[in-house]
């Protein structure tokens, strides 16, 4: 190594430390401004409190909010993976020409900018007559995260052999059989992947929600509505806790991609 | 479970799981686009084709010049994003060592935490009262509060930013990662300067995913009505803001999906052209 070289070390390695620092610097503050109270813009040092969170309860519409958000994630979860999987499925087996053009069809939502995605189904969803719910919601939130389901779960499906489904089938398996006790249990770390991926985006997905929601409110939703009136101690409380709930999520995907990896190796 | 069953014989779900993707992602781009062509008359929309948004966008210099002014913006992030985020990805593809997925893990946490709270702190952050001029004023490097980051063109530029930073990181990281170290170290036995190996081995590798985050930065920069009107005072009024208000107050749906529609287009052909680019590349 060269002295330049190692110049360029440090100082790109204080760069990233910068950076890591810049983006952590809000959610710091927001889980500091939930212990901390301020006043005239000073904080006051001795004010810690976890009063907030046990206030929580009380907060009807904030708590309304974080149901709602469990709620779409959840189903949003169970549609984009089921569709997901059959896509990959479809997309790895078959030999016609149309696979590029799903692939295509299902990269859209995911690539364009998310305000098309939404005002395209909330025009759909007008012509047809659909009310706007949380059910609009889900439907949305289902076709942007469709293509990184999709993608896992193909990622996954050309790592198995063509021969592990032919002797399945040649032991005598059913399709279904095959299904159930062939391909289900060597693809259930990327489905799981995929969904707890899914259930991430789900939850903080503000772009798109903010067209087809009617009168529920999903919790990003509740944030940005509070934001013109400023947030309560309450509202940092609900934020601490959700970057608990991402995090460990975050983290728990690490976990499983990282040792799937290495039975991969073994 | 005969449920289950009859789905793996038959095909009719193929070709009704086709007809889902097809009536969700396909229908709803055909019928915005369609919407584009038609009026909107008091509250009734007008289901008349006619080119009349089109021409409004093309007279009204005021679009025009929100589109244009909105792209350059979203340039200004991508080359701030390409600026800070390559460095990083660099260090952690050759230097991090074993901390490698750590950093890496460590700045994809804040890509899943929530927007609206990274918005919404970046104000307190940037504004008048808030934590730069505060630590600026202790250090009394300032005399007056600086009025440069909040509520202007700059603090939209900032946290797009540091929202849209790990989008470009990943993908790069991922692409520097493959290079195996020995092809480096071929570089310089076969007489490189350190800036000859970077320029000639290292950068055309790691170059695809660098477009990969550069183009999906930009896109959503583009695309963003949020930051630019909670941090963006006067200046959030961006190309993706007027669509949005045209869905909102001035109920002129039409004339939004036109506007969508050209961001729509122009989202298109950057993603064709990458496609081809880097299959060029290849």
């Amino acid at each position: 190594m060269t002295k330049l070289e190692n110049l360029t070390k440090y100082l790109i390695a204080i760069l990233t430390g910068l950076i890591v620092a810049a983006l952590y610097a809000p959610i710091v503050m927001t889980i500091f401004f939930s212990f901390y109270k301020t006043r005239k813009g000073m904080v006051k040092w001795d004010s810690f409190s976890y009063e907030p969170y046990t206030k929580l309860i009380f907060e009807k519409q904030i708590l309304e909010s974080l149901l709602n958000s469990l709620y779409v994630g959840g189903i949003t979860v169970i549609c984009s993976v089921v569709i997901g999987f059959y896509f990959a499925n479809y997309y790895h087996t078959s030999k016609s020409k149309m696979k590029e053009f799903l692939q295509f069809i299902i990269f859209l939502p995911f690539l364009l900018p998310p305000i098309i995605t939404g005002l395209s189904l909330l025009i759909f969803f007008r012509e047809i007559n659909l009310p706007r719910s949380l059910n609009t919601v889900v439907i949305g939130h289902t076709i942007f995260v469709l293509a990184i389901v999709f993608k896992i779960i193909l990622n996954k499906l050309e790592t198995l052999k063509p021969s592990l489904m032919e002797s399945a089938y040649d032991l005598g398996a059913s399709k279904f059989q095959a299904f159930w006790y062939v391909l289900l249990p060597n693809i259930k770390l990327s489905l799981i992947i995929a969904g707890l991926l899914a259930f991430t985006i789900s939850l903080d997905e503000t772009l798109i929600t903010l067209f087809l929601i009617g009168n529920d409110t999903t919790w990003p939703i509740k944030l940005w509505a509070k934001m013109r009136v400023g947030f309560s101690k309450q509202v940092n409380a609900s934020v601490t806790l959700i970057l608990i709930l991402t995090t460990f999520l975050v983290l728990l995907i690490a976990t499983i991609i990282s040792k799937s990896e290495k039975r991969i190796l073994h | 479970m005969n449920f289950l069953i009859n789905y793996f014989k038959s095909s009719i779900w193929t070709f009704l799981s086709f007809t889902v993707v097809i009536l969700l992602i396909l229908i709803p781009l055909a019928s915005f686009l369609s919407y584009s062509f038609f009026t909107v008359d008091g509250l009734e929309i007008n289901h008349q084709l006619s080119l009349a948004n089109y021409k409004e966008f093309l007279v009204g210099k005021i679009y025009i010049n929100t589109l244009i002014r909105t792209i350059f913006l979203a340039l200004t992030v991508m080359f701030s994003c390409i600026f800070l985020g390559y460095p990083v990805a660099y260090f952690l593809a050759r230097y991090a060592g074993r901390f490698k997925y750590v950093i890496l893990l460590m700045l994809i946490i804040p890509l899943f935490m929530s927007y609206i709270i990274k918005i919404y702190m970046m104000r307190s952050i940037l504004g008048y009262a808030g934590l730069i001029n505060k630590v600026l004023k202790m250090f009394d490097l300032i005399e007056k509060p600086l009025e440069f980051f909040l509520w202007n063109q700059n603090s939209v530029i900032i946290t797009l930013v540091i929202i849209l930073l790990p989008l470009i990181i990943i993908p790069t990281f991922t692409s520097l990662e493959k290079i195996p170290p020995n092809i480096i170290e071929a570089s310089f036995d076969l007489g490189c300067k350190p800036f000859q190996a970077f320029r000639y081995v290292i950068f055309p590798i790691g170059f695809p995913g660098l477009v990969v985050g550069s183009i999906f930065v930009f896109i959503l920069a583009l695309g963003d009505f949020i930051t630019p009107q909670l941090v963006g005072g006067t200046s959030g009024f961006t190309f993706g803001k007027i669509i949005y208000s045209n869905f909102g107050l001035a109920f002129n749906w039409p004339f939004g999906a036109a506007l969508a529609s050209i961001l729509l287009f122009i989202s298109v052909i950057i993603i064709l052209l990458t496609n081809y680019l880097t299959n060029k590349l290849k």
